[in-house]
């Protein structure tokens, strides 16, 4: 009687204008109190999303809340003044030292942070999301994320941005490989090389067509996404995610949404929004015949929002 | 709630749904039964239990991570248990907006777009104009030494005249909390304005058509009032703060600075608006009885004005309130009845205003003025 979606199957089930509704109370509560509710705010729109995503007929939660990130969010404010400390002393005692060094400390600061933001942020999401009562985790060491931020950051300087494909693919194996839901983990199995090679012709194409393979080329990269991805059972059993999506499909999605939000001066946000999740999650097969109902709760409650606070006032989205 | 509705049930120990049947027990109990059997009771009033409501479900938790999980679709009973929470006191303030939204989403929409409107236009100001008195007079006097050394330039000085006023306005105490400093400037306008801070600038088109000393006076007290009420600084914070409401929309903040500076300039253009010009004759009329002056002279001194300007209808700077005069000059004629006369009328002012009209420059006069 509860199963809407057929068996293993995502499916988005938001309607826009409960969204539309959900955004424009978040908005008038923010406004009332300058800004202050913001963390709230954030909760209940991730909480609405999650609500209304479901695998096999059941929806995830998101189990983050506005006083986890309004705690988040202070120490993620101090630890910027921290980093732009120096730097606004020597501007307000005009001391040309001060700055420079100012500036040294805020640009290593901010580069320290990325690999950071990426462990906590990814900690927190994880632990704060759940299916069917067990919840997820992320199970990777801050250490070896520093590891390839720094080897493959080096060598994307050097190579003047081409390795960027390498850094990409890099650390998307390693995060996605080591998130966990209970008892079952995932595993992303990219190639720098062939994600390079889909990139250069990409580029190549979309110039040549005048940006028209631009939607084509974004099909390859949600292919590649999703193809690569499988969620392994300790039974070894998995199940492989197989993409379904074409290149003419996000052409009349992007196409559409555009015409959405500049036809209704942005207040139809909310329809195209919920016509791209619809589109990325009705393009996701999930193949195999593993037990869904076999998995065992073993993560652990990471209720730290700092990093993904950070993230987000530095605006750094952590979608690996 | 006298209700059996089916919900599905996560233990929080394994991944696997139950599809188990809830019963309301008493007021404050749910009881579970699960398919094979196993039953449990599922408190209502306790801390651990928590309540989420979506657009089509009903989700209940209840104990320590990892919390067990009920989820109800069924939309009576939902219905019953949200009323029932919020009579309990158990439902925030979120979920109550976000339920008065949902049930008539249109009307909200409209409801936020006004709001924002209102506090544009209304509340937004206000809070600027409150804000800006707390801010020290000090930054009066700097804005308003900023925007006078800018326009001095421009401006031609009579400086023998200026010596006299400022002797005239100094024989007087205006404003307690600043020291005005006068300057006459030869121009035909029937004007005067007042800087923040205390620079007050009095046209020699004004000067000239005084007929007394006590109707300068009435005008060096209404502008001090301006002064001393901090009446442009006020002014300056509400025409800014729509202009930032604006500008953070858009997310333009270079706009803000630059709009400061144009600010500052156009400080002698700004009009005070009805309340505050009344304002400024009515504290000005207490003034001018503490030094010794009539003040029905404020009377007299609206009504050289309101001749004036029928004549001259560019130079309503000082008018901005125009058409109303009639009301100020009644206004002022009642305060000036309920203040009565001073006892010791002040002699030197008088004597002071003699040398401001003898000295009367013929080349910045028009002829056809006066």
């Amino acid at each position: 009687m509860f199963l809407t979606t057929p068996p293993k199957r995502l499916a988005f089930l938001g309607r826009p204008g409960d969204l539309f509704v959900v955004l424009l109370v978040n908005m008038l509560l923010t406004f009332i109190t300058l800004g202050l509710y913001y963390p709230w705010a954030k909760a209940r729109r991730l909480s609405w999303y999650y609500e209304h995503t479901e695998l096999d007929g059941h929806p995830f939660h998101f189990h983050g809340t506005g006083n986890e990130m309004f705690k988040g969010f202070i120490k993620a404010i101090g630890l910027l003044l921290l980093i732009y400390g120096t730097y606004i002393v020597g501007v307000l005692m005009e001391e040309v030292k001060l700055v420079v060094i100012g500036v040294l400390v805020m640009f290593v600061g901010l580069l320290l942070f990325i690999p950071l933001i990426i462990h906590g942020s990814l900690r927190y999401r994880s632990s704060r999301s759940s299916w069917r009562g067990i919840h997820f985790g992320y199970r990777g060491q801050l250490k070896e994320l520093y590891r390839i931020c720094l080897r493959d950051g080096l060598l994307t300087l050097i190579t003047v941005g081409i390795y960027g494909s390498w850094l990409t693919i890099h650390l998307r194996n390693y995060t996605v490989g080591h998130l966990r839901y209970g008892s079952t983990s995932f595993r992303y199995k990219g190639d720098g090389a062939a994600f390079f090679l889909l990139n250069l012709k990409g580029y190549l194409l979309t110039v040549f067509t005048l940006g028209i393979y631009g939607f084509w080329w974004q099909r390859d990269l949600f292919n590649y996404y999703v193809n690569n991805l499988s969620w392994e059972h300790p039974d070894g059993k998995r199940i492989q995610f197989r993409s379904t999506a074409t290149g003419g499909g996000f052409f009349s999605l992007m196409l559409v949404n555009v015409l959405i939000v500049v036809f209704t001066l942005g207040i139809g946000f909310a329809w195209a929004e919920v016509r791209t999740m619809r589109f990325v999650l009705e393009h996701i097969a999930l193949d195999g015949d593993a037990d869904l109902n076999a998995v065992v709760q073993t993560e652990q409650e990471h209720k730290n929002a700092m990093a993904d606070d950070l993230g987000d006032l530095l605006d750094i989205g952590v979608f690996i | 709630m006298e209700r059996t509705v089916q919900a599905i049930y996560y233990d929080g120990a394994t991944s696997k749904p139950q599809e188990a049947t809830v019963r309301v027990r008493e007021m404050n109990t749910l009881e579970v039964e699960l398919p094979d059997g196993g039953c449990f009771q599922w408190p209502l009033e306790h801390k651990g239990m928590e309540w989420e409501r979506s657009s089509a479900m009903l989700r209940l938790s209840f104990g320590d991570h990892p919390r067990r999980v009920l989820l109800i679709r069924d939309e009576p009973f939902i219905q019953s248990f949200v009323l029932r929470m919020r009579y309990a006191g158990r439902q925030g303030v979120y979920d109550r907006a976000l339920a008065v939204a949902r049930s008539g989403p249109v009307l909200f929409f409209l409801g936020v777009v006004a709001l924002l409107i209102c506090s544009y236009l209304w509340f937004l100001p206000w809070a600027a104009e409150r804000l800006a008195l707390l801010v020290p007079r000090t930054l009066d006097e700097r804005i308003g030494e900023a925007a006078f050394d800018q326009m001095a330039l421009g401006l031609p000085i009579d400086s023998a005249r200026t010596v006299s006023l400022q002797a005239f306005g100094d024989a007087m105490e205006l404003s307690p909390s600043f020291e005005p400093t006068y300057h006459v400037v030869k121009d035909d306008q029937v004007n005067a304005f007042a800087l923040p801070g205390g620079h007050i600038v009095v046209f020699t088109g004004i000067l000239d058509r005084m007929a007394s000393a006590d109707e300068l006076a009435a005008l060096l007290a209404h502008e001090a009032t301006h002064v001393e009420e901090r009446h442009s600084t006020r002014m300056l914070a509400r025409s800014m703060a729509g202009y930032l409401f604006l500008s953070l929309l858009i997310g333009d903040v270079n706009a803000v600075v630059a709009m400061v500076a144009d600010n500052a300039n156009a400080l002698r253009n700004l009009g005070y608006g009805r309340g505050l010009e009344t304002e400024a004759d009515r504290i000005g009329q207490e003034q001018l009885l503490k030094n010794g002056v009539d003040p029905m002279a404020m009377v007299g001194l609206l009504e050289l004005l309101e001749r004036e300007a029928e004549d001259m209808p560019e130079a309503l700077a000082f008018l901005s309130s125009h058409p109303l005069t009639q009301e100020r000059i009644a206004a002022a004629r009642t305060r000036a009845r309920e203040l009565g006369t001073p006892q010791a009328p002040n002699d030197r002012l008088e004597v002071l205003f003699r040398p401001l009209i003898a000295a009367q420059p013929t080349e910045a006069m028009p002829s056809s003025a006066n």
